[in-house]
C-alpha cells in the first residue's frame, strides 16, 4: 500500500502545488487590489466589495477599463475591487459569476452586460440576495439593474460607426457617400456584434449609395478577418469601405487593406483603443477610429459603484461625483460618460490607452 | 481489422512497452492485452479512492482559506452549473470505453437548443412539444454519428469532427437564417416560468425557500442521479455493459463472440445525443435562452471529465463512479479558482495540470506494477 | 488480430504497384474536387485566377501547411497533436514580446530578430519535446497530454497578453510573412521548403521510412530494431519545431492573444480529409497539402461566388458537411477494402 499512498500525496500536493501557483499570481497579477488597507481615505472603516464583470478577460479593450477602475479603487481607499470575467466571452459563464459574487457577499456587482436574457435570471438573484447591481458599458433591461454606466449605446455605437464610415468615405459630402460595403464581426452569434449591426443596417438606410455587400465572421481570429477583408476587396472592385467590429477583426481588415495596397482608397473602422491601431491611423491606413475613453469608463463605473454601496447615491439623484471627472449626470438611471470619439492621425497621440 | 482494434492494438503495445527491442512473445501483440495497471494492483476502486481523496482533502483544505466557499448554500447554488457537464459525461464513459469519442456533444446541444426555440418562437409550438423536439434533435443528431460510426465504420474522431462543425454550422445558419426571413432574433428568450423553474429551482427544496433542504437539486440534477445509477449499474453488472468493455478491449474478439457490436455502438451515440438534448432543455432552461452558441467549448470539459475520472481513452477500462468523480473534481476546481482567486485565465491552466499529472501517476504505476 | 498487417514501409516502386496504388489515391480526388471549384469559381468571377489572388491563397495555406507535415507524420505514427493551436498562440505571444520595444526589459530595445527567431524554434521544439516525452516515457495517450497542453499554452498566452496588443514588430520580422523572393512571398518559399523537405524525408531517408514503418505496426517494427519511442518523439518535436516556424512566416501585422483559436481543429482536418488514416500508418505530404488547399479556398470561394449577405451564416454546416463528403467518398470509393491498401482500416 505504500505505492498507493505516496500516489495520494503527489496528487495532492501536486494540486495544492497547481492552486498554490495561482496564489502567488495573485500577489503579482494586476487585476487584483486589495485597496482597504491603504485607506486612510476611509474613516469609517466600512469597506465595500465591488465586483468588477468585463465581457471578455484579456482583450485591450477591457484591461484598460479595468486600469482606470483600480486608479478609482485606489483613490477611494473604501473599495476592495475585483475584476473578473470569462476568458472565452461566453455570456454562461459570466451568468454564473455573477451568481458567485452574489454568494460571496458583494456590495456592488458591476456587469458589463454580453447578453442580456442570460445574464439577466443571475442579475435578478443577486439583487435579491440584497446586492446593488449595476450595468456598465453594455445595458440589461432597466428592471435588472439601479444604474448604468453609459458611454454609449449600441444605437449610439452603430450610428457612429456608420456615420464615421460615410465621412472617411467621402469627406466632402458624407450624405453621398457610394459604393459598396462589407463588415467582419466577431462571430455570427456574438450578441453584442449582432446588437450593434441591426442598428447599422437602420443608420444604413441614411445612405442610399452605400450598399452592404457582405457580413462575414472572422470568429475573434486576426487572421481569418485578415483573409476575409482582403477576398472581400478582391471579389468587390468597388469595395470602399469595411466595418471590422471585433477588437482581433479591426487590426486584421486594416493590414489586409495595407497589404493590398489599398490604404486611402478602401476606407475601413471599427471600435479600438487608440493604443492597438495607433500605428496603422499614423501611417494612413485607417482614418478613424471609433471609441470612448474606456479608462474613465472603468473610473466612473468604480465611483459609481461605491455612491450606490454608501448611499451617497439617492434614487432620483441627477448627478454623481466622480473624482477627477468632476459631475456626471444622471439620466433616466444612466449615468453618462460622456460623447463617442472618434481618433484620427490629429488626436490619436494625445491618448495612451 | 478496424480502426478500435487497430487502436486497442496501439495501446497494447504502447503500454505493454517493448520500446527496449526486447523480445516480446508474439501472444502479446494481441489487442486483447493489457498491462497490470494500478486498478490490479491496490484494488479494484483506486482510482475512484484516489479522486475521492483528492477531492476531500481539497475542499477540507478549501474550507480553511475560504470558509464562505464550503457552506451548504454556496455549494448548492454553484451545483447549478455543473449539470450540462455532468449529464453530458455519462454516455461520454460509455463511447470512450468502446474505444470511441464525441467531439459533437457541445455542437449537438446548441443544435437542440436552436431547433427548441424555432418551434416555440416562430412556430409558436407549445412548450413541451418545443422541448420534445430537441430532445429528438439531440437524439437523431447522435444517431447520424453512430451510424456513421456503427454501419459505415468511419473512426469515431473524424465522424465526430465532421459533425462538431456541422451541427453548431446548422444551428447557426437555421437560427441566423430564420431570423433575417422573420425579421426576429436569433437568440431565443421568454420561455414559459414552469419551463425556466426546471433549469433555475430546486425541486424538494422544502417550505424556506432562502435555506432549502441540503439535497434540493435541479430537475437536471435528480435526472443526473438517476442516470449516473442506472448507467452505472448497467456497465457494472448488464450484459450490455459487458459488450462495452469487451469491444473496447477487443473488437474483432467481441464480434466473433456474437456480440452485437454494431448495435450496442448506435445505441450508445443515440444516447449521447439524448443527452445533448436534455442538456440544452436545463441550460436553456437555466439561462432562459436558446441560442446556437450554446456550450462552445463544452466537449472538452467532457472529455476531460471522463478521462480524469480514470477511463482509458484506448478503451476496455472505466466506471461511471470514476467519472461522477471526475465531474466533481472538474467542478469544484473551476469553481475554487473563480471564487477565491477571481482569475478565470488560469481555469484552464490549473485543469491541464490536473488532468496530465493525475493521468501520469496513474500511468506511471500502472506501469511500475507491470514490470514486476 | 485476424488479418496480419502488411503495410507497404514506403510508397511501392515497381510500375504495377505505382498504377494501382495511383487508382487508390486520395490524392486525385481531392485534386479533382479544387479544380472543379476553382473552374466553377472563375467562370462566375475570373479575377480569382488572378495571380495575385493565387498568390494570397497560397499565403493562407502557408501556416496550416507547414504545421500539418509535422502532424501529419505525429498521426502516421498512431498518435495526435491538438495543442497546436495554442502553441502557435504562444510562441507568437512570446516572439512578439521579445520584439516589441515597449515590452523589452531595457525600454525601446527589443531583442534582435535573429534571437527572437531562435528562441520561437527552441521554444516550439521544447514543448513538442515535453510533449514527446510525456507520450512516450510516461506513456500519456497523445490526445490526453495534448490536450491538456492545449488547456495550460492558452493560459499562459492570455497571461503574457495582459499588456494589450503588440503592435511594433520589427521590419526584419514581418519580412519572413510579407516580403517577397524573386516575385514570390518568402512565406510561401519557405512552406515549399517544408512541404519538399517533408517529402523527401519520408521518400529518401530510413527515417521517414520508420515513421511510417511505427505507424504501420509498431509491434514488427521494434521486432526489426526501430526504437518506437525515439521515432515519436521525434515527430512531436518536429511538430512543435514546424509550429515555431509557422509562427515567423505569420503575414499579421498585430500580435492578440486570439492567435492560433481553432487553429488545432483546422489542422486536424487537413490532415484527415487529405487522406492521413487517423489509425497511423497511412498518408502523404501531398494529400495533406491538397487537404489545407480545399479547406482554406473554401471561404475566399464562398466570398467570391458573392451570394450575398445572408450566406456567410452557412460557413460551419458547409466546412462540416464537405469533411463527412470527403470521408464517405472516400468510403464508397472503397479505398481501405482493397486488398493491396493493407487491412488497416
Amino acid at each position: 500500500m505504500s505505492m498507493f499512498r505516496a500516489a495520494v500525496m503527489a496528487m495532492a500536493v501536486s494540486a495544492a502545488l497547481a492552486l498554490g501557483a495561482c496564489g502567488n499570481n495573485e500577489n503579482s497579477g494586476s487585476s487584483t487590489t486589495n485597496t482597504a488597507a491603504t485607506g486612510s481615505a476611509n474613516a469609517g472603516g466600512k469597506t465595500y466589495k465591488v465586483y468588477l464583470l468585463p465581457k471578455v478577460k484579456g482583450v485591450p479593450y477591457f484591461e484598460t477599463c479595468d486600469q482606470g477602475a483600480q486608479e478609482a479603487a485606489k483613490e477611494l481607499g473604501d473599495v476592495d475591487l475585483q475584476y473578473d470575467g470569462p476568458v472565452d466571452g461566453h455570456a454562461d459563464e459570466a451568468a454564473q459569476l455573477v451568481k458567485q459574487w452574489a454568494l460571496q457577499g458583494a456590495d456592488v456587482i458591476a456587469v458589463s452586460v454580453n447578453d442580456p436574457a442570460v445574464l439577466a435570471p443571475a442579475m435578478k438573484d443577486a439583487q435579491n440576495r440584497g446586492v446593488h447591481v449595476i450595468t456598465w458599458d453594455a445595458d440589461a433591461a432597466p428592471d435588472t439593474r439601479e444604474l448604468f454606466v453609459n458611454q454609449a449605446t449600441a444605437e449610439q455605437i452603430g450610428d457612429a460607426l456608420v456615420d464615421t464610415l460615410a465621412k472617411d468615405i467621402d469627406p466632402s459630402d458624407p450624405k453621398a457617400a457610394s459604393g459598396e460595403v462589407a463588415i467582419i464581426t466577431a462571430t455570427l452569434t456574438a450578441a453584442n456584434q449582432n446588437e450593434w449591426m441591426k442598428y447599422m443596417k437602420q443608420q444604413l438606410e441614411k445612405y442610399p449609395q452605400l450598399k452592404l455587400v457582405d457580413v462575414e465572421p472572422s470568429d475573434d481570429n486576426q487572421t481569418k478577418a485578415k483573409a476575409a477583408t482582403e477576398t472581400l476587396i478582391k471579389a468587390h472592385p468597388d469595395l470602399k469601405g469595411v466595418w471590422a467590429i471585433s477588437s482581433a477583426a479591426f487590426p486584421g481588415a486594416a493590414e489586409a487593406i495595407e497589404q493590398q495596397g489599398k490604404a486611402g482608397k478602401i476606407q475601413v473602422t471599427g471600435l479600438s483603443t487608440p493604443n492597438d491601431m495607433k500605428k496603422y491611423v499614423m501611417d494612413g491606413t485607417v482614418k478613424s477610429v471609433v471609441l470612448w475613453n474606456t479608462k474613465d469608463l472603468g473610473y466612473l463605473t468604480v465611483y459609481t459603484a461605491e455612491a450606490v454601496a454608501s448611499g451617497k447615491y439617492h434614487k432620483g439623484d441627477t448627478s454623481i461625483k466622480a473624482g477627477r471627472l468632476g459631475d456626471r449626470k444622471i439620466v433616466d438611471g444612466q449615468v453618462l460618460l460622456g460623447d463617442i470619439l472618434v481618433f484620427n492621425k490629429d488626436n490619436i497621440g494625445k491618448y495612451d490607452f | 481489422m478496424d480502426d478500435q482494434t487497430r487502436l486497442a492494438t496501439d495501446a497494447g503495445k504502447a503500454i505493454g512497452g517493448g520500446e527496449g527491442a526486447s523480445y516480446q512473445p508474439p501472444q502479446l501483440a494481441s489487442p486483447s492485452f493489457v498491462a497490470p495497471t494500478l486498478t490490479q494492483r491496490v484494488g479494484p476502486f483506486a482510482h475512484e479512492l484516489l479522486l475521492f481523496v483528492v477531492l476531500v482533502v481539497g475542499l477540507i483544505w478549501a474550507k480553511q482559506i475560504a470558509p464562505l466557499f464550503m457552506t451548504v448554500t454556496t455549494q448548492q447554488q454553484l451545483l447549478f452549473n455543473v449539470w450540462d457537464l455532468a449529464l453530458l459525461s455519462l454516455p461520454m464513459t460509455y463511447i470512450i470505453i468502446t474505444g470511441g469519442i464525441d467531439l459533437s456533444v457541445a455542437s449537438t446541444m446548441g443544435l437542440s437548443a436552436v431547433v427548441m426555440g424555432m418551434c416555440f418562437q416562430l412556430w409558436h409550438w407549445p412548450m413541451w412539444a418545443a422541448a420534445l423536439m430537441a430532445v429528438v434533435t439531440g437524439t437523431a443528431g447522435g444517431l447520424l454519428n453512430g451510424v456513421f460510426v456503427a454501419k459505415i465504420k468511419v473512426h469515431p474522431l473524424i465522424v465526430t469532427l465532421a459533425t462538431y462543425s456541422a451541427y453548431r454550422g446548422l444551428a447557426e445558419g437555421l437560427s441566423l437564417g430564420f431570423a433575417s426571413l422573420y425579421k426576429t432574433t436569433s437568440v431565443y428568450s421568454g420561455f414559459p416560468t414552469w419551463f425556466t423553474n426546471l433549469g433555475q429551482k430546486a425541486f424538494f427544496a422544502g417550505p424556506d425557500l432562502r435555506h432549502p433542504h441540503w439535497y434540493a437539486l435541479s430537475a437536471a440534477g435528480w435526472l443526473f442521479i438517476a442516470a449516473a445509477i442506472a448507467m452505472g449499474v448497467v456497465l457494472a453488472k448488464g450484459p450490455f455493459g459487458r459488450t462495452l468493455y469487451a469491444v473496447g478491449h477487443n473488437e474483432t474478439a467481441a464480434r466473433f463472440s456474437g456480440l452485437k457490436v454494431g448495435r450496442a455502438k448506435l445505441l450508445i451515440y443515440a444516447l449521447s445525443g439524448l443527452a445533448s438534448g436534455l442538456a440544452s432543455l436545463n441550460n436553456a432552461a437555466e439561462y432562459n435562452t436558446a441560442q446556437a452558441n450554446m456550450a462552445t467549448n463544452l466537449e472538452l470539459d467532457v472529455i476531460t471529465a471522463v478521462v480524469l475520472g480514470g477511463t482509458s481513452i484506448f478503451g476496455g477500462r472505466g466506471r461511471i463512479i470514476g467519472t461522477v468523480l471526475g465531474v466533481a473534481l472538474i467542478h469544484e476546481t473551476r469553481e475554487f479558482v473563480s471564487w477565491h482567486y477571481h482569475d478565470n485565465t488560469l481555469i484552464r491552466l490549473v485543469l491541464g495540470s490536473l488532468l496530465i499529472v493525475a493521468v501520469a501517476i496513474n500511468a506511471l504505476l500502472g506501469r511500475r506494477s507491470s514490470r514486476k | 488480430m485476424t488479418t496480419v498487417d502488411y503495410q507497404p514501409l514506403r510508397p511501392p516502386l515497381t510500375f504495377r504497384d505505382m498504377l494501382w496504388s495511383l487508382a487508390a489515391k486520395r490524392e486525385y480526388g481531392l485534386a479533382v474536387l479544387i479544380a472543379l471549384i476553382v473552374i466553377v469559381v472563375s467562370f462566375r468571377s475570373p479575377s480569382f485566377l488572378a495571380l495575385s489572388n493565387i498568390s494570397d491563397l497560397l499565403v493562407y495555406c502557408t501556416q496550416p501547411a507547414i504545421v500539418s507535415c509535422g502532424v501529419m507524420l505525429v498521426i502516421v505514427t498512431g498518435e495526435i497533436d491538438i495543442s497546436v493551436g495554442s502553441m502557435l498562440g504562444l510562441l507568437t505571444a512570446v516572439m512578439g514580446t521579445l520584439v516589441s520595444s515597449k515590452t523589452a526589459l531595457v525600454p525601446g530595445f527589443g531583442w534582435p530578430v535573429w534571437a527572437a527567431i531562435l528562441v520561437t524554434l527552441g521554444l516550439g521544439t521544447a514543448i513538442g519535446i515535453i510533449n514527446g516525452l510525456l507520450v512516450t516515457l510516461v506513456r500519456i495517450p497523445s490526445i490526453i497530454v495534448t490536450l491538456a497542453m492545449f488547456m495550460i499554452l492558452a493560459s499562459i498566452t492570455v497571461k503574457i497578453m495582459h499588456r494589450g496588443n503588440i503592435t511594433d514588430l520589427p521590419q526584419g520580422l514581418r519580412w519572413f510573412g510579407i516580403g517577397t523572393i524573386l516575385g514570390i512571398r518568402a512565406s510561401i518559399w519557405i512552406m515549399a521548403a517544408v512541404l519538399i523537405g517533408t517529402w523527401a524525408m519520408i521518400r529518401y531517408t530510413p527515417l521517414g521510412r520508420r515513421i511510417y514503418a511505427v505507424g504501420s505496426n509498431a509491434h514488427a517494427a521494434t521486432l526489426s530494431g526501430v526504437s518506437v519511442m525515439r521515432i515519436k518523439l521525434f515527430t512531436f518535436a518536429l511538430t512543435g519545431f514546424l509550429v515555431g516556424v509557422a509562427t515567423i512566416v505569420t503575414t499579421l501585422g498585430a500580435y492578440d492573444n486570439g492567435i492560433g483559436q481553432g487553429f488545432e481543429l483546422l489542422v486536424v482536418t487537413c490532415v484527415v480529409v487529405g487522406g492521413v488514416s487517423i489509425s497511423g500508418g497511412v498518408g502523404t505530404v501531398a494529400g495533406v497539402f491538397l487537404g489545407v488547399v480545399l479547406l482554406m479556398i473554401q471561404k475566399p470561394v464562398l466570398i467570391f461566388l458573392n451570394l450575398g449577405p445572408g450566406w456567410s451564416n452557412w460557413d460551419k454546416a458547409i466546412q462540416g458537411l464537405l469533411i463527412l463528403a470527403a470521408v464517405l467518398v472516400d468510403h464508397f470509393a472503397g479505398r481501405r477494402k482493397k486488398p493491396g491498401a493493407g487491412g488497416g482500416h
